[in-house]
């Protein structure tokens, strides 16, 4: 009766050892309900995927132009489309799956455990940069049906890959705290996203110089030319670009740092 | 230490409104306490500081020996303690299975997921994605996932809302099942039924404050209230003809009395003297309802109207 008295935790050894067994039981559960929920399934990872073949099949022939910087299309399309994808595997998915996920009380259901925060975050991001490399992977293999040659520095490609996508995962956090209500939450980061990816020339170049230097400092952009070297031109990684990236993914993780709730928000 | 739960002198206020005034109470190891009071009585306030979901304003709180605010020890705590609150949900593209596991690996000793889906009767259901389930099967889903850590401490609010009389049975089962491993339960309900079928005490909250702790029995002094005792009044009597004073009440008449034992005696003493039956013969006390009514009714506790918590949480 008089066993109220709570027990010592494990030793460390451990728990270093259940950290990451953790943290692959909740990639395990996150890529689970993913893969079964259609509408994540489809606007998140086929989406980029049709857009690029679409392209390929209506710009797949032609050559180099001036009218994409001296590229071919396709050259242009892999690298902005695979931003694309990684901006929606990671910033789209995350804010709509956690505004919805606070809404429903799925988080404040997951609050009520002894799972840490960390290892939810962390579980989280791990899988949304899964699904991010998973579609870049396709996207190039498109790209090569079309005739555009794989990458050749894979370190490059991975490590732009991995700063953007947990970039993007900091950003989409933010939001997903800024949103009140979730039913608003696909609309808010549409409306950031959608205006963000046309002045950062994802879908066609931009030749205006002004929107060009405006778009230079916000985060798509950057990640564009930085996936552009490693993904076509067989570049190294782009530092430089990845560190605008890196701002805003740090300044997109401290506001959601400080502004996030595990429980459903006031009226 | 022999309280699961210490409360004492807790404060909570919401902007203006002052959700909890000054409520303390206790809960022993192994016991279960159902907290009882109308909407707005600061019962889910109360519920949530325990539970580490709000941070108090002032006032004592210990759970398992640990302060439920301080959340360095957040972890420790929610080890040792399951919930199932209303708005609590789970992903739907899971199995009942896999949402049930998946909540086993959060802690260090959790009871099997077998055992958990045997105890809440959601057998055969393993297979189904959370979202094909019906509302009854989901409130057992939540229980299963309130036990799985083979919790000390289970918090059950308004565990069988929605349930029809057979299913509220079976979780009423479940319940005492868990109270007799030595888990220790506080629960709230609307259901006063329940709190008299389930709890070993009641604590009744009324306008943040509390207005009543003790048996569901003995509660308000319910035990030594005057009891009734009611009868059809036989053919060819009228109410002056009986030994004791009586009112006509609806088809029946009414004896109160403080002496049920020797009111009785009179009166089938009578009615045997005149070779009468006593019809529909009852005697009663008032129910826990009657006495919780008349204990949270707004000109018992003499208090302002009461303060509905908004939504507001601290994380």
């Amino acid at each position: 009766m008089m066993t109220a008295a709570v027990t010592p935790s494990p030793a460390p050894p451990r728990r270093r050892h259940r950290s990451f067994g953790l943290l692959l039981h909740q990639i395990r559960y996150e890529q689970l309900s993913f893969w079964r929920n259609p509408q994540s399934a489809i606007f998140t990872f086929v989406f980029p995927v049709v857009f690029i073949t679409v392209i390929g099949a209506l710009l797949g022939g032609g050559g180099r132009s001036s009218y994409f910087g001296g590229l071919s299309a396709l050259q242009y399309y892999v690298p902005t489309i695979a931003g694309l994808s990684v901006l929606a595997s990671c910033y789209g998915q995350l804010t709509v799956a956690l505004a919805l996920r606070r809404q429903y009380g799925i988080l404040k259901r997951v609050r009520a455990t002894p799972l840490p925060a960390w290892a939810y975050f962390a579980g989280l991001l791990a899988h949304c940069v899964l699904v991010s490399f998973i579609d870049v992977a396709l996207i190039g293999v498109v790209g090569r049906l079309y005739g555009t040659p794989l990458p050749s520095n894979w370190f490059a490609v991975a490590v732009t890959l991995l700063v953007a996508a947990a970039c993007f995962c900091g950003i989409g956090v933010a939001v997903a705290s800024l949103i009140a209500n979730a039913d608003a939450a696909p609309a808010v980061a549409q409306l950031v996203l959608f205006p963000l990816l046309f002045i950062s020339g994802t879908y066609m170049p931009i030749h205006s110089q002004m929107l060009n230097r405006v778009a230079g400092w916000l985060p798509v952009r950057p990640f564009n030319e930085a996936l552009l070297g490693p993904l076509v031109l067989h570049a190294g990684a782009d530092w430089k670009r990845l560190a605008v990236v890196a701002a805003w993914g740090c300044a997109g993780t401290v506001v959601g740092v400080w502004r996030f709730r595990w429980t459903p928000g006031s009226e | 230490m022999a309280y699961a739960i210490e409360v004492a002198g807790l404060r909570k206020s919401y902007g203006p409104v002052q959700a909890v005034r000054d409520v303390g109470f206790t809960v022993r190891a192994g016991e279960i306490v159902a907290l009882l009071g109308p909407n707005g009585a600061g019962k889910t306030t109360t519920l949530e500081i325990l539970e580490g979901f709000r941070d108090r304003d002032g006032g004592f709180a210990e759970v398992l020996g640990l302060d439920p605010g301080e959340r360095s020890s957040g972890r420790e705590l929610r080890e040792h303690t399951g919930l199932v609150l209303q708005d609590l949900a789970v992903e739907p593209y899971l199995t009942v299975r896999e949402t049930i596991a998946r909540a086993a690996g959060y802690y260090l000793a959790p009871r099997t997921t077998a055992e958990v889906i045997d105890l809440v009767s959601l057998d055969g259901q393993e297979r189904r994605k959370v979202r094909t389930l019906s509302g009854g099967q989901k409130r057992r889903l939540d229980l299963a996932l309130g036990i799985i850590g083979d919790p000390e401490l289970l918090f059950l609010d308004e565990p069988t809302t929605g349930f029809d009389p057979a299913a509220r049975r079976d979780a009423w089962q479940v319940i005492r099942q868990l109270r007799s491993e030595g888990t220790t339960i506080l629960l709230t309900t609307h259901n006063l039924e329940e709190a008299q079928a389930l709890a070993d005490r009641v604590v009744v909250l009324a306008a943040g404050t509390v207005v009543a702790d003790g048996a569901p029995d003995a509660v308000g002094g319910r035990d030594t209230a005057r009891a009734s005792i009611s009868f059809a009044l036989p053919d060819g009597y009228g109410i002056q003809d009986l030994p004791l004073p009586a009112q006509a009440g609806d088809g029946a008449v009414v004896v109160e009395t403080s002496n049920a034992t020797r009111a009785l005696l009179e009166l089938t003493q009578w009615a045997d003297r005149n070779g009468i039956v006593l019809a529909g013969l009852t005697v009663g006390r008032p129910t826990l309802e009657d006495t919780y009514l008349n204990l949270t009714s707004p000109s018992t506790t003499n208090q302002g109207a009461p303060a509905r918590a908004p939504g507001r949480t601290t994380r």
